[in-house]
């Protein structure tokens, strides 16, 4: 047992040396078809179900207004025209994806 | 007949046991060598040695002046998935913190207050946030500092990336605009 202990004693203090983490907030968009998927999430890798997901027009109008499902993606229509996409877990925290950046997987 | 076990033969054997103790100082020197980069880092934090790397001083936005700065001269830093990002600290003048309620900064001129880019946190005399550098950034982009005040209106004023993060613009221009 002491052995043991001996030997996990520097991986376990390893560990617990890891730096803070970080939680930047991302969005992917992927296109199949006429439907678009976001995903959104953080880098520390826990998901975002319940945020807020909007699709705005250029000229600011709120095409989808949503919220992200129980697995943390939202699928809608492509709207016509320029828009983007508008992860928004709250002041400072979003992420734009333009419709530039989507495309087939 | 247990002699034979205490008494280690062979000259080299016995000067190993006599003199493997003496390896405790490398524990105490190798730490030595990490300690100008832990006090130069602490001081860095603690704000003793200046709000950050190249700063941009007096930057006016609306009624407010402010100091812009990168933490570190030094390239955007990947942060998995999320894509990269560079920490910049900003400071508003001493006396006048007085109604703002939020500081933001992002590559471009913001669409909306919405997506007006990260928000700065900490005392209004050094704060910091993390700015996500998109992909397809041009080296000759300018980031745009928003203030939301407490009026409810917007102050934004711009400086160029290149001025205030010459790493960052070198880093864009080795990848071309285009990852």
């Amino acid at each position: 047992m002491k052995h043991l202990m001996r030997r996990l004693a520097l991986p376990c203090l390893l560990l617990a040396a890891t730096p803070a983490l970080a939680h930047n907030p991302m969005c992917e968009c992927t296109e199949s078809g006429e439907q678009i998927t976001c995903k959104g999430g953080f880098s520390d890798g826990s998901g975002a179900p319940g945020v807020t997901l909007d699709v705005i027009g250029y000229d600011e109008q709120v095409l989808v207004a949503s919220k992200l499902g129980a697995d943390s993606t939202l699928s809608f229509k492509r709207p016509d025209g320029e828009f983007y996409v508008l992860f928004d877990a709250g002041p400072g925290h979003v992420v734009e994806v333009d419709h530039a950046d989507i495309g087939a997987p | 007949m247990s002699q034979a076990h205490t008494l280690p033969q062979g000259g080299f054997k016995q000067w190993w046991l006599k003199w493997r103790f003496h390896l405790n100082i490398l524990l105490i020197l190798i730490p030595l060598g990490f300690m100008p980069k832990y006090f130069a880092d602490a001081s860095l934090f603690r704000g003793d040695s200046g709000l950050g790397a190249n700063v941009v001083q007096g930057l006016q936005v609306g009624r407010w002046t402010l100091d812009l700065a990168e933490l570190r001269d030094e390239a955007p830093r990947a942060d998995g998935p999320a894509g990269d990002f560079k920490a910049f600290n900003a400071a508003l003048c001493n006396t006048c913190a007085e109604g703002v309620k939020a500081i933001y900064l992002r590559i471009g001129k913001p669409r909306s207050l919405r997506a007006a880019g990260s928000i700065f946190f900490g005392p209004p005399s050094r704060m910091g946030t993390n700015l996500p550098i998109p992909p397809r950034t041009r080296p000759d982009a300018d980031i745009w500092v928003t203030i939301e005040g407490w009026d409810g209106k917007m102050y934004q004023a711009s400086v160029p990336l290149a001025k205030a993060s010459p790493a960052t613009a070198a880093w864009l221009e080795k990848q071309g605009g285009n990852k």
